[in-house]
């Protein structure tokens, strides 16, 4: 017998094309992979301890939804002080990772909006968390010139003609463009005016050597942002995933239960392992950015010595060029990944991962 | 200051908030095994930190993982997949639950849902925008689902049938015979199954567990899902899985990668050696539920309380009718003035408001008191009548 229940199941699937977005995987999966969004960093032995510690002493059952009360307070304490945040512990959920964080924050602030401004040029992981329940979208035209993150003027009017929701990357995940004090000041004044609210993505902000400015800063406590991003990212967790959402207390409930509903909690190995990391992160981020700011210098020299337009970018682990597909063809052919643009929305640029193995990439392109 | 009620997993939540406060309560609320998880799983966590803690995972799941699920379910449940196409790991049962949901349901379908059932369904049904059609089962019948009540309940509109064996909460084990005539009305009406075998293991007396998809028949339209959570006391690692035809599965695949990425590869390699591993902590502690189960049941029974016969799972699904009150009264009241955490039948469906879900997931000398406890509670309430 036709079994047209699952005939159409499948049919409803095959036309869901956001689902289908290729992302770039969290780590590296060989060697020649500069696709990935997360660095290859070795684990200090401080936080296999921890972790091992934690399971061995039994923490091995179910915690609270949004995490452990110590690991939110970290969170808390981290965002505050690197991101001029203002945040409680009560305002911080901890997440299975990033992609989860754009889904519950995406899903479920969204759902108490009409729409959602989403930027043209954006992670694929956002497609994908608004193509499991969709929404209105109202879509932020992305700037060349500012290595593809919306203009601030182009937000400022969108909330303007009614979009009281926004999704935004800063840096973005494609380029490492990041917004500035001055781009703020025009976007978080638009914000305030029209009561809205714009979900943060500042996973990459870490890699930004010097300045960075956070939405969170522009606010007294959580009522324009609801940040996201990876919990310490290059501390070698990025297969652990563990990522966080700083929310408004009016956000924090609905996706609090929508955890529940999807997750129970998170993982306690994770969650413990991160709770040290916290204690080691500001000493290794410093040693990597010396290190990413050298190496990316190199590649950004190499690259121009090609003819490869490098787009600006403030993140220093990533970076976006403007590759002709012969020139994409060419480094397929030498066994390297790298992230394609066009599941970003930006075809015809490729974004590789800054490490050792990225100047042979640009080697293979000589 | 007037406090507003709160309702299904609230009312839990707020009721574990408040067990807390007690040094000497008696938790017989949450469905968290007392065991730890056994030494040679965190031993092979703690290697997997020092040896493959930056692995990449894709979002299905490593292969060696799927390897050891697939020879899983077909040494326990009989149940034919190929590890390369056909097995998704997830975040635990509740993250396959919720992919299952959403897998099969769309806005204005229908499935059909045993009641009581884990509420978990419901709420995943409601994010998808499906519609439940409930079919009421019975403590006078062990709260067994009648096929019968099925056929009644089927409109244009189901897509889908639920069946959760063992069930959580009521403990009902769907018979051989039962789940033959299911599989054979999904067929005759074209339903998918997703059927919930994580209390596969705990089984009583001479009740049968049998997974859909054995069936002929059966795994072309089920999605089946199972966890190391409860078996292997590995509650806090997040890790489950979803089995299935590979058409479906490759949607579920899309949507795992949509809602949270991958699995911690830490937890990975702790399931790898879970199901790959020593099995003689599983029995010990499904061995030890036996007698724990017994002694709950010669509690209620020296109670004169009424319950449906837990053929499976970790709890007992007790008739507190005679009381007169809400369950969620009850379980207040018994946690407020006896310091025993037990969960209302309210917060699992609201027709189940005269009942109270107890686990036996602690030593037995904290359910004898536990279960002390409980009478002299049950008592004062009564004197009060
Ligand atoms: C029937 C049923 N399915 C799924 C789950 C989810 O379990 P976990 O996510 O802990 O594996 C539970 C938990 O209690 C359950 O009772």
């Amino acid at each position: 017998m036709a079994a047209k229940t699952k005939a159409d199941i499948l049919a409803r699937h095959q036309a869901n094309m956001a689902l289908k977005a290729p992302a770039p995987p969290p780590v590296s999966r060989h060697a020649r992979d500069l696709s990935a969004d997360g660095m290859i960093s070795p684990l200090d032995e401080r936080i296999i301890a921890a972790a091992a510690d934690a399971l061995e002493a039994g923490q091995t059952h179910y915690v609270d939804v949004p995490g452990i009360a110590p690991l939110r307070a970290a969170l808390a304490d981290y965002l505050n002080a690197a991101f001029g945040a203002h945040c409680e512990t009560e305002n911080i959920i901890v997440t299975a990772g990033v992609q989860e964080s754009r889904f519950l924050s995406i899903q479920m602030i969204g759902a108490m909006y009409d729409s959602i401004g989403i930027p043209a040029v954006a992670h694929p992981g956002v497609q994908k968390a608004l193509g499991v329940r969709a929404r209105r979208v109202f879509p932020l035209a992305a700037d060349a010139e500012r290595g593809y993150l919306p203009a601030p003027t182009a937000i400022a009017d969108a909330v303007k003609r009614g979009c009281r929701l926004l999704y935004l990357e800063s840096p973005a995940r494609l380029s490492g463009a990041a917004y500035t004090d001055e781009d703020l000041a025009i976007i978080s004044a638009a914000l305030r005016e029209h009561d809205a609210l714009a979900i943060w993505d500042q996973g990459l902000a870490p890699w930004v050597d010097g300045k960075y400015s956070s939405l969170a800063a522009f606010e007294e406590r959580p009522s324009l942002a609801a940040t996201i991003g990876e919990a310490w990212p290059g501390m070698g967790l990025a297969s652990w995933f563990i990522g966080y959402i700083a929310a408004p207390a009016d956000q924090t409930p609905a996706m609090q239960s929508q955890k529940q509903i999807m997750a129970i909690c998170t993982s306690t190995a994770a969650q413990h392992a991160a709770l040290e990391a916290a204690n080691l992160f500001e000493e290794a981020r410093g040693q990597k950015l010396a290190q990413l700011s050298r190496l990316r210098r190199d590649i950004s020299d190499a690259a121009e010595a090609l003819n490869l337009e490098a787009i600006a970018g403030d993140a220093l682990n990533i970076m976006a060029l403007h590759a002709p597909e012969e020139a994409a063809a060419r480094l397929r052919g030498a066994g390297f990944d790298y992230a394609d643009g066009a599941p970003f929305g930006a075809p015809a640029v490729i974004r590789l991962s800054v490490n050792t193995s990225t100047m042979n990439a640009l080697a293979a392109l000589r | 200051m007037s406090k507003k009620k709160a309702q299904g997993t609230n009312l839990l939540y707020q009721l574990i908030s408040e067990a807390r406060a007690y040094d000497d309560v008696i938790v017989m609320g949450r469905g968290d095994p007392d065991f730890d998880t056994p030494a040679h799983i965190v031993a092979a966590a703690k290697d997997a930190m020092v040896n493959h803690h930056s692995d990449y995972t894709p979002p299905e799941g490593l292969l060696a993982l799927r390897e050891a699920i697939a020879e899983r379910v077909k040494r326990v449940n009989d149940i034919d997949v190929d590890p390369a196409t056909e097995v998704v790991v997830t975040n635990g049962g509740q993250e396959a639950l919720f992919l299952m949901v959403l897998a099969v349901l769309s806005p204005g379908d229908e499935m059909i849902v045993p009641e009581p059932n884990y509420n978990t369904y419901a709420d995943s049904l409601a994010f998808a925008g499906g519609v439940k059609v409930e079919v009421q089962t019975y403590a006078e019948d062990d709260f067994r689902a009648d096929p019968a009540d099925v056929r009644a309940a089927i409109s244009d509109k189901s897509r889908a049938l639920l069946l959760v064996s063992p069930n959580n909460p009521a403990a009902s084990v769907i018979a051989p015979r039962d789940m033959k005539e299911m599989l054979d009305i999904a067929i005759e009406n074209d339903l998918m199954i997703l059927a919930d075998d994580i209390y596969d293991l705990f089984v009583y007396d001479d009740f049968e567990h049998l997974s859909p998809a054995s069936l002929p028949g059966g795994l072309e339209r089920t999605l089946t899902l199972n966890a190391l959570s409860k078996a292997y006391s590995m509650t806090g690692w997040r890790l489950g899985w979803v089995v299935g035809p590979a058409d479906l599965m490759a949607r579920v695949r899309e949507l795992k990668a949509a809602i949270s990425g991958g699995a911690s590869v830490i937890s990975q390699h702790a399931g790898i050696a879970a199901l790959t591993g020593p099995q003689d902590a599983v029995e010990m502690m499904a061995e030890a539920y036996r007698r724990r189960r017994r002694l709950v049941l010669d509690a209620l029974d020296a109670m004169g309380m009424k319950y449906g016969l837990p053929q499976g799972g970790q709890f007992v699904f007790a008739d507190i009718s005679f009381t007169g009150m809400d369950s969620g009264d009850v379980a207040q009241r018994i946690l407020t003035e006896q310091h025993v955490l037990a969960y209302p039948g309210s917060a699992f469906s609201k027709d189940r408001k005269d009942y109270l879900r107890m686990t036996f997931l602690q030593p037995e000398a904290q359910l004898i008191e536990g279960m002390e406890r409980m009478k002299v509670a049950m008592r004062d309430i009564m004197a009060e009548r």
